[in-house]
Order: C-alpha cells, then sequence, then structure tokens
C-alpha cells in the first residue's frame, strides 16, 4: 500500500444497506449469495466462512458482521460454498479445489461490479485457508483471519471426533469404535459427519490445504505480498465463532471484536479521498 | 445472480415491519398449486433455516419433488431474517417455550397460502422448531397439520449443575463410566414408575393445553422422534399422556425412530423423516387427480 489513510463514514453520506440474496452460478451447481449491498461502498469485503459442520453455529456472528461492515460503508458478500447450506451442488462431490473455485469466482464477478474499491478477503477458519490460497495468489488488497487453523485437517479431524463420541456414547468395551476404524470405513465409503457425507478425497486433500509457510508467523505474507494481513485467533473472544457443539451463547456481544477488526480494515485498506 | 433457478426461489415473507427471508421449494407443476398444501419449515433453535446438517435443504427438496410446495423460513433474528435475539440460549429457549414465534409462523403461514394459492399450510419443526410450529397450528385456521420432530415438553433448567455436565462428558469418554451410566438410568426409570402419570413438575403446561386443543380439533398431527440406544428410558412418557388425554378426534401420529440423533441429520434420520412425512401427507392431504395417491392405501399410520 503506498500509505495508509483512514476513512470515516460521515453523517451525512447515505448509505442505506440493502441485502440482496441471489444465486450464483459456478458450474455443476448455484452459490448461494447474500450481497449487503450499500450506496456508495468505500470498500468490498468478501466474507468467506466456516466449513460444513460450523457453519450454523457461526452463522449469526456472521451475518452480523456483514450488517456491521456495511452500515459502515463496506460492501459485504457473504455466500455458502457449493454443496452447503442453501447453494446447490452435492457435498459429497466437493473438496477444496471446488470452494476455492467458488472463492476465484466470486472476486471475479466482484471485479467485473466495479467502480473498482479496495478487496479485503476476510476468511473464517476454513475460509481462512482458501482467503490466503487465493491472497498469496495476488488476489485482493488486504487478508484478514479469524481462527486460520494450521491446515484443513485441523477443521475436519474435530468434527470427525465428535461424530465418534456420539456413537460411543452407549457401546460399552469392545464395541466402542476407534479412530482408525472410521479412517478404514471412510476408505471404502463415504462416511456421514454430523450430516455431511465424507469422501475419502476430501480427508485426503485436507492434509495438503496448508497456511502457507510464512503465514504461521503473523504478518509474514504481508511482508512477501506487501499488502496487509492480520490473523486473529479468537482465542479471547468471549465465544468463539467456531465451536462444534451448541453453545451458551447465541448471540454473543462480539461489538468488541467487530469494532477493532473494523478499525483495521480501515487502516489497512486505502480509500482513494476522491471517491469514483 | 439471480433470485431464482429451476427448483428454488428466495422470498421475503413481510410481516408488520418485519420481513422474513427464506426459499422456496417448487414442484414440477407450479402452475396448478391451488388444491394443494404447502409445507413450512420453521428454524430449530438457533439454527438457521438450513437446519443442521442441510436437513431441511434435503427434505424440502424431496417434499417440493413429491408434489408439496416447501418452503423454509428464517424466524425474525434467526438466519438471514433480521430481527433481536436475546444473547443466551436459555432466554432464546425461554421465549420458544413461551410461544413468542408463534404469531410469526402463523402470519407466514397465511401469507404464502394466499400468495401460492394453496389450500393450506403443514408447518414442521424440529425440536424448539415444533414446540412454535404447535403454538402456530392453535391459532390459525391457514394451518392444517403440524409435523413435531423430536419436540420436548419441559421448560430448560436455569443452570444444569457443573458436576452434571462433568459427568455426562465423562461418560462419553470412559468404558467404566458407560457401566455405571446403565444402573443410573434403571434408577431413573423405577424413579418414573413410582411418580405415575403425574406431569413432571417442570412441564410446559401451556404447551400442553395448545397440543391438545389441536388434537382434539381433529389436526393431523405427526410426531417422530429420534431414539438412540438409551434415549426416552427413564423418563416421563409425554406421549402416552397426550394421547390418553387427547380424545376421540385426534389423528395424532407418533413414531420412533430407531438409531436416528436428536438432529435427524444422520443417514437414519434424514431418510426416516422423509419417508414418514412423505407417507402421511399422501394420506392426509392427497392431492385430486395424483399418481402418488397409490401410495395412500399402502399407508399403515401407527397410533402408538
Amino acid at each position: 500500500m503506498a500509505s495508509q489513510r483512514y476513512w470515516q463514514v460521515s453523517a451525512t453520506v447515505d448509505i442505506n444497506p440493502v441485502e440482496q440474496a441471489g444465486y450464483f452460478e459456478v458450474p455443476g451447481a448455484h452459490l448461494y449469495t447474500v450481497v449487503h449491498q450499500v450506496s456508495a461502498p468505500l470498500a468490498r469485503v468478501l466474507l468467506i466462512g466456516a466449513f460444513a459442520s460450523e457453519r450454523h453455529t457461526s452463522y449469526l456472528p456472521w451475518v452480523r458482521w456483514a450488517r456491521y461492515l456495511a452500515a459502515r460503508g463496506t460492501e459485504c458478500i457473504r455466500f455458502d460454498y457449493r454443496g452447503m447450506g442453501e447453494s446447490t451442488g452435492s457435498f459429497e462431490e466437493m473438496s477444496f479445489s471446488s470452494w476455492a473455485e467458488d472463492v476465484e469466482l466470486l472476486v471475479a464477478w466482484l471485479d467485473r461490479r466495479g467502480p473498482r474499491q479496495p478487496l479485503l478477503l476476510h476468511g473464517l477458519e476454513l475460509g481462512a485457508l482458501l482467503a490466503s490460497q487465493a491472497f498469496t495468489a495476488g488476489v485482493g488488497d488486504a487478508l484478514l483471519m479469524w481462527a486460520p487453523p494450521q491446515s484443513a485437517n485441523e477443521v475436519l479431524r474435530p468434527a470427525l471426533l465428535r461424530r465418534i463420541a456420539v456413537d460411543n456414547m452407549f457401546r460399552y468395551g469392545n464395541e466402542r469404535k476407534g479412530v482408525a476404524e472410521y479412517l478404514a470405513q471412510l476408505d471404502r465409503e463415504p462416511l456421514e459427519v454430523e450430516g455431511y457425507q465424507w469422501s475419502s478425497r476430501l480427508w485426503r486433500d485436507s492434509f495438503h490445504l496448508e497456511l502457507p509457510a510464512g503465514a504461521k508467523v503473523a504478518g509474514t505474507i504481508a511482508s512477501d505480498c506487501k499488502r496487509p494481513v492480520r490473523t486473529v485467533p479468537l482465542d479471547k473472544c468471549p465465544e468463539p465463532l467456531v465451536k462444534g457443539s451448541i453453545s451458551v451463547l447465541v448471540d454473543p456481544d462480539l461489538s468488541g471484536l467487530f469494532a477493532d477488526n473494523f478499525q483495521w480494515i480501515t487502516t489497512a485498506l486505502v480509500i482513494s479521498a476522491e471517491r469514483q | 445472480m439471480v433470485e431464482a433457478i429451476q427448483s428454488r426461489e428466495l422470498i421475503t415473507v413481510p410481516i408488520g415491519e418485519v420481513r422474513l427471508r427464506g426459499t422456496y421449494h417448487r414442484t414440477h407443476a407450479d402452475s396448478d398449486s391451488s388444491a394443494r398444501t404447502g409445507v413450512l419449515f420453521v428454524n430449530s433453535g438457533y439454527a438457521p433455516r438450513a437446519a443442521f446438517g442441510d436437513s431441511a435443504v434435503y427434505w424440502a427438496d424431496a417434499f417440493a419433488n413429491f408434489g408439496f410446495p416447501s418452503f423454509r423460513l428464517d424466524l425474525p433474528g434467526l438466519g438471514d431474517s433480521e430481527g433481536e435475539l436475546p444473547e443466551t440460549w436459555l432466554e432464546l429457549s425461554q421465549l420458544i417455550n413461551d410461544g413468542h414465534f408463534a404469531p410469526y409462523v402463523s402470519k407466514a403461514a397465511k401469507g404464502l397460502t394466499e400468495r401460492f394459492r394453496l389450500s393450506g399450510m403443514v408447518v414442521i419443526g424440529h425440536c424448539g422448531g415444533a414446540i412454535s410450529a404447535v403454538y402456530a397450528g392453535a391459532e390459525s385456521k391457514y394451518i392444517k397439520g403440524v409435523v413435531a420432530l423430536d419436540p420436548y415438553f419441559f421448560r430448560n433448567e436455569e443452570v444444569r449443575p457443573a458436576i452434571r455436565q462433568e459427568i455426562s462428558v465423562w461418560v462419553t469418554r470412559n468404558k467404566v463410566a458407560g457401566q455405571l451410566g446403565k444402573v443410573y438410568r434403571r434408577l431413573k426409570k423405577v424413579g418414573v414408575i413410582v411418580r405415575g402419570a403425574k406431569l413432571p413438575a417442570n412441564t410446559n403446561l401451556t404447551l400442553i393445553r395448545n397440543w391438545n386443543r389441536l388434537a382434539s380439533a381433529g389436526i393431523p398431527m405427526l410426531v417422530l422422534n429420534a431414539r438412540g440406544p438409551s434415549q426416552s428410558r427413564g423418563q416421563f412418557d409425554y406421549f402416552r399422556y397426550l394421547q390418553q388425554t387427547a380424545g376421540g378426534r385426534s389423528r395424532v401420529a407418533i413414531r420412533f425412530i430407531d438409531g436416528a440423533h436428536h438432529s435427524f441429520a444422520d443417514n437414519v434420520g434424514k431418510a426416516a423423516v422423509r419417508h414418514f412425512v412423505e407417507q402421511w401427507l399422501n394420506a392426509s392431504f392427497p392431492r385430486l387427480e395424483s399418481k402418488e395417491n397409490a401410495f395412500a392405501e399402502e399407508l399403515t399410520v401407527n397410533h402408538e
């Protein structure tokens, strides 16, 4: 970035956020996409969400965050990966390359929307891996990662363990099966985990989708790419956005997290003083 | 971006100043909908309208393919719909147990029935959603039937003792604990036998009254219960109680799904819900000149 500037939303600016839901066509499927439109966006944020199992637990905070940004003049786009949530497609046939392509296609669509505005990629959990992958390929003006795992397998493994724990809850002694037996089964046939049909390919591929080597130390991507990067582990968050089970808080007060990250965004993205 | 694709359409349902966002799953013959009953899914707890494991998407697709226009809505504050929610799960469950969402469900049923020229609506809810469905059904003439997936009839404890929480976690991880768990459940069962048919102190009596209103009015209701290896044992049998008090006009069918988990998002649960609801829809809301009516003769709904 050439310089660091802050932007502020003037009270006189009519932001008038509108949430426009639609289907975005990708090969073999339609992505459920919600654009949080503002009348004169200062920047755009592509929100790249959590993995299937965590979608429903992170959904409310994710929507609240999009609304928070839109109310401050930032256009947001959130979506469901193909094969998940409101999007069409068969989950069983998908893997990380499909979802990486979802990100690429949405970025290309945003580029075509115009006028050109700074673009932030914001990934949550698995989404942080996909965002960082796109970012290191040159996409976006800044990268924000919430709760990024070291690899996609770090996301899949706890979900698998939860499935096994539930199965074993009322089994005793040798009736209980271990991880190895489940993985052997997964090698032979799809395995249902928290309502999704996992393929053996998904499991295998999960070891290969990793944070870029440099990203394990915060700020390293920034020096490599000369664009700002922020990693927020969310471990200090009063209620994690990705948690894998029903939690005590449904709609936690995340105003501190939101304000802190919005401030970072405003400093990370240079907004032209003479907006077009 | 488009708002509709071949099988689905994104919709909003205005209710006062609130706009509920949702998805409409089209049938193959949309132009001929006036004689049909629609199917409306409401949120389960705090989950968005796709539900756990996207099971509601799967069922709505299936029921639409079966000839019943299906709708999934996010209630106020949930999913994509705007609105306020309480901060904690306990507060949200108290709202649900008090019927907070019922007016929205009943008005949505009316709005969708009129907009899509349907003959009425069946409301499907899971867990807390089932509670909202029952309350709404009792206050709306547009709701012609209710499907309740794993409903509950008690009010939640304010605080679960920490020691119980720790024991629950320990039991899942320890082989010896499993044997102790067996003993615990047997003792609990003895307690239920000793208490007899008296409703537990934490029963949601308002819900029971609304349930009985629906049942005694002869509104078709289908209850599907997930029965894992130990579920339903050692607990008060609300279904037996409700069947005994429902009266002669009751059209409540109750099924227990062996091997399904509470969410019904697993393979067993998903398939069973689809199977039994399709059977029940076809028997309770037959369509004229429908080839699927052939199934009605085969149906044997089990009133347990």
